[in-house]
């Protein structure tokens, strides 16, 4: 229709000097006239940017929380292993990291033979000498008697673990032999957290000062010492990173691990926590995102009228936009600020339940960052989804109003083209803006950082798409099947849901999108869950005996398996010393070995197998066929890196004064918690035949069981070494449980307020509702009958957005769990089949909710608001 | 409160007889006032009305004297502050919002200034709209409601349109759709709120044409709120309406306008 105000319009009349204080008036003028669906947008903003600052909140403080407990495996945030005592050069090294607030200690390990009186028998113990003062830098040593061990440790005394005490027969006050001096035992060591760190660790333990260790002269040179410097980092001091990488410059054959790598099982937990926590963090902020791009959606939409009006009474597209941009940055701001405040309070109402039910307790600190963050995507999340319909605003004619009509026809598909192009760019925008923003929430390399983006984008265009998609075909196969015999009100909430101005296919999308996410938080969850509990079962063996003649092997076994308190059957190997000559040749004498990969000069323990066992995993190469036949060995896979040794390789053995050449079948790596991965190389059986052999065991028990046992076994076999980790296991148990708990949590924190959200983005088209209920109740439709029609179509809606979301989020989270997770993958047919039925309750509640208090609404006053 | 349930439940089961027909709309000592943030408006100041069966009344008024506030309240579409009003019989003071949907199905039909057609429904599903509310052919006596809406859109001339959107239509074609809409289930009275007020001249002409015509055929009760003075004078009463009060209430000579249903 012909337009009687743009040539006024253009030639400035009509407003003429239209400021941003202008439109910042009027922006503020219309959210006043209708306060209550602008406090609703705020609030939808408002839980999306919540969750994803309380979640995000969370993450960091359960990181940190981890972070601490792993620390205290380790006694420090960092570790060196040296072989040769510091030169002058690396000592002033050290010293000059001090002055940058990292504190050191040093310990000293060695073996060495203990008695209780000159006369008495001795025996082998392992010696830990440390700095009291100082060590540990986290954690602590706890003794019966209890005493710290800063003022229970001199020169002359001693604590020692339960099986000196057991063996020498000595009690707590009386007086023990090392190196020819007598010491006085303060106290039994009952917890020792960092104990699995050391190499000499497995005679009983004797823990002495420095002072002591000079005192009875057990370092001789030449003599079998694991020297080890700790580090803690203070605030102000350089990071882990930069501190580990002046380590490794100056000390370059020694051995470095951080905190983060205090046991195999740690470090994997703990990266598989990072990866998943971070996950999570991005997945919230997506649907959080969601949230506040629906409710400024709903929003706009609802302003077209205002819109048209003011188009028609001079307004430029400009103009208009300038006020709707304004209101958008308003409701985005107040919405953030809002969020921000309730995650906030979450966090802070949040740990006193967590100490309750789940044994957590992070620190909720008022962070910053994350604030900063929360209403900055609040802000902009609000910005990218209106930027779509503002761009629209161009093309809505003053006549929408005035007259109440439409072009009757569709536009031709140039012009659709052409319309598109702007919404595709502001998706284009939409998009990198997001995967900016995912980039800025990652750690790690810049690779990785890249990489995360990329995930990230690759997910939204593929769901986005994929949903877009199948949202169109469902529609279209709604309207199809609708054509049959069903009931009216059946019928009615069906044909709700394709018809133009429905607005199905964008909540269809938000809520798939929103029911992937979720559900992937779930099963990645899940899948993590069960990876961790496969490789730390609870089965895992927590007691070692050592040194079992072949005569004893079966009568040991027999009295373990007697004894109470022991879980399962234990595992034996055989082992037989033998040294490696060469590898294809070369000797390894003549082979540059640095550090710890000497050890490869001296004898190994290796052991024999005829079937591969089932927790072998192979790298490379083929385990043999049979058992009998030409020797052949498997290696592990670090020391087939340290050794240059490949399947088809050739190894040369000196085993008890014989020759043995081997062909080297496979590589191999065994998950730690299983004895033989404590033995490098495993022959084929007729190769090790008529060797001498020491047998070694490994066995759970309870572990207030294990010092029965302890004895038992010492009174009949005194040459059998127990080792008991019962404890320190149980530490290590104690943080992977841990993880695994925050990551449960986290997960159903983030599940919840994923539903919380959809529950908004459907409660979003509540106003849209209004007019259709009173026409309906005008035409003689009661409550009951309306709130029929809502339910079919929430229902329909929810389950279609529920089986799209959660077959996408099947595949998403198979391919998450293989690429970041290592993880096995399955088909989760249960959790899809419940998230569906979920999506249709939680559209259904909500969209209930929503509608609940317009069914009650007097029809006139709403007719007037036309 | 009770009292008006018993009354309707009553009223419900014995329907009012043909022979001894009340009034179409009966308003006694009706007002309506809003209170608002400074001072309460007091939009009917106390209305007392009898419309017979058949009646065709204009109800006329300057804007803002409470013309469709009344229309509205009549329909059941909003509570009075006092007074009381039957509809064919049926006391709807104090009726729940059920109760009172129910009733406007069976018993008004309503044009609307602004058309007020579902957007999400063809032309056709409009008018078939509230047949299927009712229940069907049940309680409205009409056998095949696909066929009756099909009739009426025909009487209106939109029969080649009924799959279209009402975003599809011009105004005056919605508000003839409206229109067909409105006499759908045979409703004995029909209320219509400046139903030409948002067309031109042309158009409203052809929608005011067919309104009067098709009351004329299924004999309906007729109370039609216009500024068009050529209009009102072919209705059989005039009712003008100033600051909530009637002000004048003329009849025509009674040969044409008062007929009786059959
Ligand atoms: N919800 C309301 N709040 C305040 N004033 C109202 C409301 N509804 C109607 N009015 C006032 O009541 C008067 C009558 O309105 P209305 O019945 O629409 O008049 P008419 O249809 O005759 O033009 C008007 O002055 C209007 O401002
Ligand atoms: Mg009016």
């Amino acid at each position: 229709m012909p337009n009687a105000l743009p040539s006024r319009d253009r030639e400035g009349v009509g407003i003429l000097n239209f400021s941003w204080a202008t439109a910042c008036k009027i922006a503020w003028r219309e959210s006043r006239s209708s306060s209550f669906k602008f406090l609703f947008v705020i609030l939808a903003v408002a839980v999306g940017v919540g969750s994803l600052t309380g979640v995000r909140g969370f993450s960091r403080a359960f990181h940190e929380m981890l972070l601490s407990q792993a620390r205290t495996l380790m006694a420090a945030d960092l570790s060196l292993r040296v072989f040769e005592l510091p030169t002058p050069q690396q000592d002033s090294a050290l010293a000059a990291l001090s002055r940058l607030g990292v504190d050191r200690t040093w310990i000293t390990e060695t073996v060495t033979m203990a008695s209780a009186s000159v006369e008495k028998p001795p025996m082998l113990v392992s010696v830990k000498a440390v700095d009291p003062k100082k060590y540990p830098f986290y954690g602590e040593i706890r003794l019966s008697p209890p005493a710290p061990l800063s003022r229970a440790l001199t020169a002359d005394t001693v604590a020692v673990s339960d099986d000196v005490l057991l063996r020498l027969n000595l009690k707590v006050g009386d007086s023990i032999r090392l190196g020819g001096q007598p010491f006085r035992i303060v106290g039994e060591v009952t917890y020792e957290p960092d104990r699995m760190l050391g190499t000499l660790n497995v005679g009983p333990r004797v823990m002495m000062t420095r002072d002591g260790l000079d005192r009875a002269g057990l370092i001789l040179p030449g003599s079998r010492a694991a020297e080890r410097f700790l580090f803690r980092l203070s605030p102000n001091s350089p990071g882990i990173e930069p501190v580990r990488e002046r380590l490794k410059a100056t000390f370059p054959d020694a051995l470095i691990a951080d905190f983060r790598e205090s046991h195999p099982l740690v470090t994997q937990a703990l990266n598989r926590a990072t990866t998943f926590l971070s996950l999570v963090s991005l997945i919230t902020l997506i649907i959080g995102a969601i949230g506040v791009g629906t409710a400024m959606r709903a929003h706009i939409q609802q302003r077209m009228d205002s819109i048209a009006i003011m188009k028609c009474i001079g307004a430029r597209s400009s103009h208009v936009m300038r006020i709707y941009l304004l209101q958008t940055i308003a409701l985005g701001l107040a919405g953030g600020l809002v969020g921000v405040a309730f995650g906030l309070v979450v966090q802070r109402v949040f740990p006193s339940f967590l100490a309750r039910y789940f044994e957590l307790e992070p620190t909720a600190h008022w962070d910053f960052v994350t604030a900063a963050q929360g209403i900055g995507i609040a802000v902009l999340a609000s910005l990218l989804f209106t930027l779509p319909p503002l761009i629209g605003i161009r093309r809505i004619r003053p006549s929408l109003i005035l007259r109440r009509e439409m072009e009757e026809t569709k536009p031709d598909w140039p012009t659709r083209f052409a319309e598109a192009r702007a919404s595709l760019l502001a998706g284009a925008t939409i998009l990198i803006g997001f995967a900016g923003i995912a980039m800025s929430f990652a750690t790690g390399t810049p690779r990785d950082i890249w990489r995360t983006g990329e995930y990230f984008a690759g997910a939204l265009v593929i769901s986005f798409t994929a949903l877009s998609a199948v949202a169109w075909l469902m529609l279209r196969v709604l309207k199809i099947a609708s054509r049959g015999k069903l009931p009216a009100s059946v019928r009615h909430g069906i044909s709700n849901l394709y018809r133009p101005g429905a607005h199905a296919q964008s909540v269809l999308v938000a809520l798939g999108v929103g029911v992937m996410f979720t559900l992937t938080i779930y099963l990645v969850q899940h899948g993590m869950i069960a990876e961790m509990n496969r490789s730390s079962p609870p089965g895992m063996p927590n007691v070692f005996l050592i040194d079992i003649a072949p005569k004893d092997r079966d009568a040991v076994l027999d009295l373990v398996k007697q004894q109470r308190g022991v879980e399962g059957a234990p595992e034996v190997i055989g082992t037989v010393a033998a040294k490696i000559s060469s590898v294809d040749g070369q000797p390894v004498d003549q082979m540059n070995l640095k550090g710890f990969a000497r050890r490869y000069r001296s004898p190994r323990s290796v052991t024999s197998a005829a079937a591969m066992p089932d927790y072998v995993d192979l790298v490379r190469g083929r385990w043999w066929d049979s058992a009998s036949g030409a020797p052949q060995v498997c290696v592990d896979e670090d020391a087939a890196k340290i050794l240059h040794i490949q399947p088809g390789s050739e190894m040369r053995w000196a085993i008890s004064g014989r020759e043995v050449q081997t062909r080297v079948a496979c590589v191999q790596s065994i998950d730690s918690v299983h004895l033989s991965s404590r033995v490098e190389f495993i022959f084929n059986t007729s190769a090790l035949a008529g060797f001498p052999v020491i047998y070694y065991s490994s066995l759970r028990a309870q572990p207030s069981t294990v010092p029965a046992l302890q004895e038992a076994l010492y009174k009949r076999f005194p040459t059998v070494t127990v080792v008991n980790i019962a404890d320190v296991l149980q530490i290590i148990q104690g943080v992977v449980d841990r993880i695994s708990q925050v990551v449960r949590f986290i997960s159903m924190f983030a599940i919840l307020a994923g539903a919380v959200i959809l529950s908004s983005s459907v409660a979003g088209t509540r106003f849209r509702r209004m007019r259709e209920v009173v026409i309906l109740k005008t035409l003689g439709a009661t409550r009951w009958r309306v709130s029929r029609i809502f339910s079919v179509e929430f229902l329909v809606l929810g389950a279609v957005a529920g089986l799209m979301g959660s077959l996408l989020a099947g595949g998403f989270a198979n391919l998450l769990l293989k690429r970041m997770l290592d993880a096995q993958t399955s088909i989760p047919v249960v959790p899809i089949a419940v998230s569906v039925v979920a999506t249709a309750f939680i559209a259904n509640a909500a969209g209930w909710m929503a509608s609940f208090p317009i069914l009650g609404q007097k029809p006139l006053e709403i007719l007037r608001e036309e | 409160m009770h009292a008006t349930q018993c009354h309707n439940k009553k009223l419900e089961v014995h329907p009012p007889r043909s022979d001894l027909r009340a009034p179409a709309i009966q308003v006694s000592g009706l007002t309506k006032s809003i209170p608002t943030a400074t001072h309460r408006v007091d939009i009917l100041r106390g209305i007392d009305l009898e419309i017979q069966l058949g009646e065709f009344v204009a109800i006329m008024g300057p804007s803002g004297s409470g013309k469709s506030t009344l229309l509205g309240l009549l329909a059941g579409l909003d509570t009075p502050t006092s007074g009381q009003i039957i509809l064919d019989g049926e006391d709807i003071t104090g009726l729940d919002e059920d109760r009172m949907a129910l009733l406007r199905g069976r018993k008004v039909g309503f044009v609307f200034q602004s058309y007020h057609l579902l957007p999400t429904l063809t032309a056709e599903e409009n008018v078939l709209l509230p047949y299927e509310l009712t229940g069907g052919n049940g309680s409205s006596g009409i056998s095949d409601g696909p066929k009756r809406a099909r009739e009426l859109l025909e009487s209106v001339g939109l029969l080649d349109r009924r799959d279209h959107y009402p975003v599809q239509l011009s105004g005056g074609e919605q508000q003839r759709v409206a229109l067909a809409r409105a006499f759908m289930v045979r409703p004995p009275i029909l209320l219509a709120d400046e139903p030409t007020g948002n067309l031109d001249t042309e158009n409203g002409k052809h929608v005011l044409e067919l309104l009067i015509s098709l009351n004329l055929r299924e004999g309906t009760t007729l109370v039609l709120v216009t500024h068009d003075e050529a209009l009102s004078s072919r209705a059989s009463r005039r009712i003008t309406l100033r600051d909530g009060r009637i002000v004048s209430d003329e009849r025509e000579n009674a040969e044409r306008a008062t007929e009786p249903r059959p």
